[in-house]
């Protein structure tokens, strides 16, 4: 057919199988782009929108590789004349993504200094052999850890302790099929219920800081961790008791492995010269981030823990190269980019006033339902696209939805880290889940019920508790 | 001859290596087993292989080795393999990286020479395609489990011949139904067919089917030639011909007691992604093992 053989027909019906979301995604933007703009939005503001929706198809279809897309949506905010080449390039990089870059380097540095033998130590300290106290425990360390390091550091770090202790407790996979279930996902969850804790547990954290900043609202860290830590501690025993009901472990007891942990990780526990300093560098950059952060930003903080430890050589720059996914950080630059246009184009007023004036009424007579509306949307996209993405996209547009922008913002965050649904939907799910241990299938037998709690939760939470703060 | 066996899981795979070993003997191939593993999203690879390095270090061993290394002593077991090192065991210690999404386990020259054991994660046909146009197969093994749409995107994408060892029974008498027409592929098949038939030692059906009463003599010809070649080869082979819809009547014919064997469709791609082929149909509506021979 037209000098083409069949082999490079085939090569090319393979590719167009391979990238038919890419096409579709394109072809659905040349739609659109020939609508007519709706009243009351510029060429601008409505050619942002466009990418929004098609930036946001190839994320969620994963056609073309990560940074393939944070290049579509950099060259076609040029390209479309929302920004100059130079203007574009300078909102692609910001403190948010300093943070994101600064905070994937740092959990190489943590995770490589072999905490964990010390972590493991520690819970069974406090937790003894009794399963619930243990599943707690998984719950409460997790979360607390996450809270300031983050959940992907802490999930890595916790899931070789996780799976240590179900191994010793059967090697026979099926006799402990849901007390691996109720441990791994006590880490998973405990992560993710501690990530919204302060901000430098997220970048999703930072990205709406940012945005705040850029609203000439300020929060420092404290102020932060005041509004948001206590729905952390809410949440740990919720999401202990909540998994303890869904899975019923096998064992009530766990002596065997507990002992058996405990032989295996006594002799490496011991505290070295090393472990110490870098403990005091972490701890270093966590009184950065409480006091300067608002001065000198997250990220600039998180960067000078990495270069600290680079510094100290406890960790490889090899190392840090090979394990930091560059393309996710470029991705996270061109959505925050993308964020920061929707905003300036007039894009996030003309969305946030057009759902306004469909549930304005109701929004009005009772308030919380514009948080429940904010929770839910946030929730579904941070599950089927990422956390971090979700923000930097919704949130400009969530904040203009009620009258107090920082409230809105913090339920956007807040709501960004139930990414409980499935095994993709969070890092750390997705980390609990390589172990093998788990099968997809349990993370929606649990998801659906812990992301009804914590949508009610933080609804209640944000139109009770943080009145104190009005 | 390279083969290729693709397997999945412990539960599912025996009767595919089963019968893709006895394949990969009868044409004295050099065989390679690959199991390719789910795909991680890409936001999380690199903090999945942070915490994957963490679980080493706890001598937890990563996704899809316990795979390869239940398909290794399955081989050995059944006899398919010989090890040159049975103390030894599975050298887990010997999986090593070759390019972004492709592990392999060092065998040759230390443990065993008879087979490759590969290791990939990401989607599954593109990752199959990948390996055989890399490692140049001339047939690809897969399972026949509740993957029909997989089986059938490998025989429209992949250049190698395709074995779906669907609903294998090592206990059922099997005969062979080698379909034959004029069609370039036929001779192809026949050549495979004798190699299949002196693998599984069973008879061989030449079924050729014509949508009118009338056998051209291009049809009459290929079913004489491919009947002297099964007698050549010291196979017991009868000539059968049916008149109707070839797909259905070879379907129907093969039921669960045949292995099939049929050529590719020379149909062009494009009009074969739109209207579909006959091997395509057959795979699809089968109940039984059959060979698309590319």
């Amino acid at each position: 057919m037209l000098g083409f053989s069949d082999r490079s027909l085939a090569h090319f019906l393979f590719w167009v199988t391979q990238k038919k979301w890419f096409l579709i995604t394109m072809a659905f933007g040349a739609f659109l782009l020939f609508l007519p703009i709706p009243e009351g939005l510029s060429k601008e503001g409505y050619r942002t929108i466009i990418i929004v929706i098609t930036a946001l198809m190839l994320i969620l279809t994963e056609p073309i590789p990560l940074p393939a897309i944070a290049m579509y949506i950099l060259i076609s905010e040029v390209y479309f004349g929302i920004g100059s080449a130079n203007a574009i390039a300078k909102s692609f990089m910001n403190d948010a993504v300093f943070f994101i870059m600064g905070s994937l380097m740092l959990a190489v540095a943590i995770v490589k200094q072999g905490w964990d033998n010390r972590i493991a130590l520690g819970i069974i300290k406090l937790t003894g052999n009794k399963t619930g106290n243990i599943v707690f425990g998984f719950t409460a360390i997790s979360a607390l850890l996450a809270s300031f390091l983050g959940e992907h550091t802490v999930a890595a770090i916790m899931l070789p302790i996780g799976m240590t202790l179900i191994h010793y407790t059967s090697e026979n996979k099926q006799k402990v099929q849901n007390l691996s279930a109720v441990i791994l996902f006590a880490i998973a969850y405990g992560c993710l219920v501690g990530s919204i804790g302060t901000p430098s547990g997220g970048g999703r954290n930072v990205i709406m800081i940012d945005y705040f900043r850029d609203s000439n609202i300020s929060i420092s860290y404290l102020d932060w961790m005041l509004r948001v830590y206590p729905l952390v501690i809410i949440q740990i025993p919720i999401v202990s008791w909540l998994l303890l009901k869904t899975f019923k472990p096998e064992f009530s007891h766990l002596d065997t492995g507990i002992r058996k942990l405990v032989v295996r990780v006594a002799k490496s526990a011991e505290m070295t010269g090393r472990n110490t300093v870098a403990v005091f560098i972490f701890l270093m950059v966590f009184a950065g981030w409480v006091v300067l952060s608002e001065s000198v930003g997250l990220g600039t903080i998180a960067l000078t823990g990495v270069l600290l430890y680079l510094v100290a050589g406890f960790v490889r720059w090899e190392d840090l190269n090979r394990n930091t996914h560059w393309g996710v950080i470029l991705l996270f630059g061109s959505t925050i980019s993308l964020g920061s246009n929707i905003k300036a184009t007039g894009a996030a007023m003309w969305l946030a006033s057009s759902i306004v004036d469909f549930v304005g009424p109701i929004i009005n007579s009772m308030p919380f339902v514009a948080d429940g509306i904010v929770t839910i949307m946030t929730a579904i996209l941070a599950n089927v696209l990422s956390s971090s993405a979700t923000v930097a996209v919704l949130g400009p547009i969530t904040m203009n939805l009620g009258s107090d922008n920082l409230h809105m913002g913090l339920v956007t965050a807040i709501a960004s880290a139930f990414g409980y649904f499935t095994a993709v939907a969070a890092p750390a799910c997705t980390i609990v889940y390589s172990s093998g241990m788990v099968k997809a299938k349990d993370f929606l037998k649990v998801g659906w019920k812990m992301g009804i709690i914590s949508i009610l939760l933080l609804v209640i939470y944000a139109n009770t508790y943080w009145l104190l703060f009005e | 001859m390279k083969i290729l066996i693709a397997i999945s899981s412990k539960e599912y795979s025996g009767s595919t290596l089963s019968a893709g070993m006895k394949v990969a003997q009868a044409f004295k191939a050099s065989t390679t087993i690959v199991d390719v593993g789910e795909k991680v999203s890409e936001f999380s690879t690199k903090v999945v292989e942070l915490a994957q390095e963490r679980m080493e270090s706890w001598d937890f061993d990563g996704p899809g080795i316990d795979v390869l290394e239940w398909a290794f002593s399955y081989l050995a077991e059944k006899e398919f393999i010989e090890r040159t090192d049975i103390e030894a065991g599975f050298p887990k210690n010997m999986l090593f990286k070759t390019n972004g999404s492709r592990s392999e386990v060092y065998l040759k020259g230390t443990i065993c020479d008879d087979v490759n054991l590969i290791l990939r994660n990401g989607e599954t046909i593109a990752e199959l395609r990948d390996e055989v146009q890399t490692g140049f197969y001339d047939v690809t093994i897969i399972g026949g489990s509740g993957k029909r749409r997989m089986a059938h995107d490998l025989v429209q994408y992949i250049d190698s011949s395709i074995f779906v060892v669907n609903q294998y029974n090592s206990n059922q008498n099997y005969r062979l139904l080698l379909a034959v027409d004029d069609s370039p592929g036929t001779g192809r098949a026949v050549k495979y067919g004798i190699r299949i038939a002196q693998a599984f030692n069973i008879g061989v059906d030449l079924l050729t089917v014509s949508k009118n009463d009338h056998f051209g003599d291009g049809y009459k010809a290929a079913a004489e030639r491919a009947a002297k070649f099964m007698r050549r080869s010291g196979i017991e082979a009868k000539n059968v011909f049916k008149i109707g819809d070839p797909s259905e009547i070879i379907v129907k014919m093969a039921g669960d007691n045949h292995i099939i064997v049929m050529g590719s469709s020379s149909r062009n791609p494009i009009k074969k992604f739109f209207q579909g082929s006959k091997p395509l149909t057959v795979m699809e509506n089968c109940k039984c093992p059959i060979l698309i021979v590319k």
